[in-house]
């Protein structure tokens, strides 16, 4: 049975990292030098992957993160792209960016060749494509815990409003211990996480500075 | 190296990077806050430059080896 399995030699099946756990340590050559995943200790991250350099969807998303980076640091939010291409790739499509659209891509990206990273996340869908990482999303906080997983087919570019809001919302919730709803937006009521007892439920229900509509369904502004 | 140009020379991140540290031992997060760039890159330099001897490291500080003082003022 061993040697059934050995001979068959089938591929190593990595689940992907769960919200909540530890993303996975990684030491990887960049447009930017060698990074490490700890060297973005205290600040929250956008690890995403691309599937290839050259390509136009990647094009618009690239610009379109580099739009949003300025928007992101002010968030203390860095962004580190990946995808299974060379570094002189990474540095030749960066200077064409420059060159042909006018923007200057200023994040690192991860010239993942032996797919080290990307497989440590999960990014590689072999259904679509073996030799791509698909269009993954990794929001990683300042404890470098996995918050948020987005993951977009390789036909499908991203929405960066998106990305921006689930940073925001997550921060949100940090600070404040409460949970948004859904489309929530910066200035939106957020939700006031339900009484795990009933006197804390009727005492919610008095609470003049929450719209209750019933004791799990409260809300107030920030 | 990400700190040391195709000529030999610095680039303007390292120099930045050591001119901070030139008369004081820092932390990355106090370079970085007192440079302006990012941590991780502040983080990352100082990693090479202490692989390389251009920094001394102690505990989670960093001050500029004084053997690698003229690089500074080269280029």
């Amino acid at each position: 049975m061993t040697e059934n399995i050995q001979n068959n030699q089938e591929p190593e099946v990595r689940s992907l990292p769960r919200i909540g756990s530890k993303a996975p340590a990684f030491e990887a050559v960049t447009t930017h030098g060698t990074l490490k995943l700890e060297d973005y200790k205290g600040s929250w991250l956008v690890l995403f992957s691309h599937p290839a350099d050259f390509t136009p969807v990647c094009t618009t998303e690239f610009m379109a993160f580099q739009e949003i980076y300025p928007q992101l640091r002010e968030m203390n939010t860095e962004l580190l792209g990946l995808s299974i291409d060379s570094v002189h790739s990474h540095i030749a499509w960066v200077r064409n960016i420059e060159e042909k659209f006018g923007v200057k891509i200023e994040f690192p990206i991860i010239a993942d060749l032996n797919k080290d990273v990307a497989q440590k996340y999960g990014m590689i869908m072999p259904e679509e494509s073996s030799t791509e990482a698909s269009r993954a999303v990794f929001i990683i906080d300042d404890k470098q815990v996995v918050r948020a997983i987005i993951y977009y087919p390789l036909s499908t570019g991203r929405n960066m409003d998106e990305i921006l809001r689930v940073i925001k919302a997550l921060q949100t919730t940090d600070r404040h211990n409460i949970a948004t709803p859904a489309n929530w937006k910066e200035g939106d009521k957020v939700i006031v996480p339900p009484s795990p007892t009933q006197e804390g439920a009727e005492e919610r229900m008095k609470d003049k500075d929450l719209e209750c509509v019933d004791f799990y369904f409260c809300k107030k502004q920030l | 190296m990400a700190c040391i140009d195709d000529k030999g020379n610095l680039t303007a991140t390292a120099k930045k990077i050591l001119t901070a540290v030139k008369d004081q031992s820092l932390t990355a997060e106090e370079v970085a806050s007192g440079t302006g760039l990012p941590l991780f890159k502040v983080r990352s330099s100082l990693r090479d430059m202490a692989s390389m001897g251009f920094v001394i490291q102690e505990d989670d500080t960093y001050q500029l080896n004084e053997k690698a003082e003229k690089l500074l003022n080269r280029g």
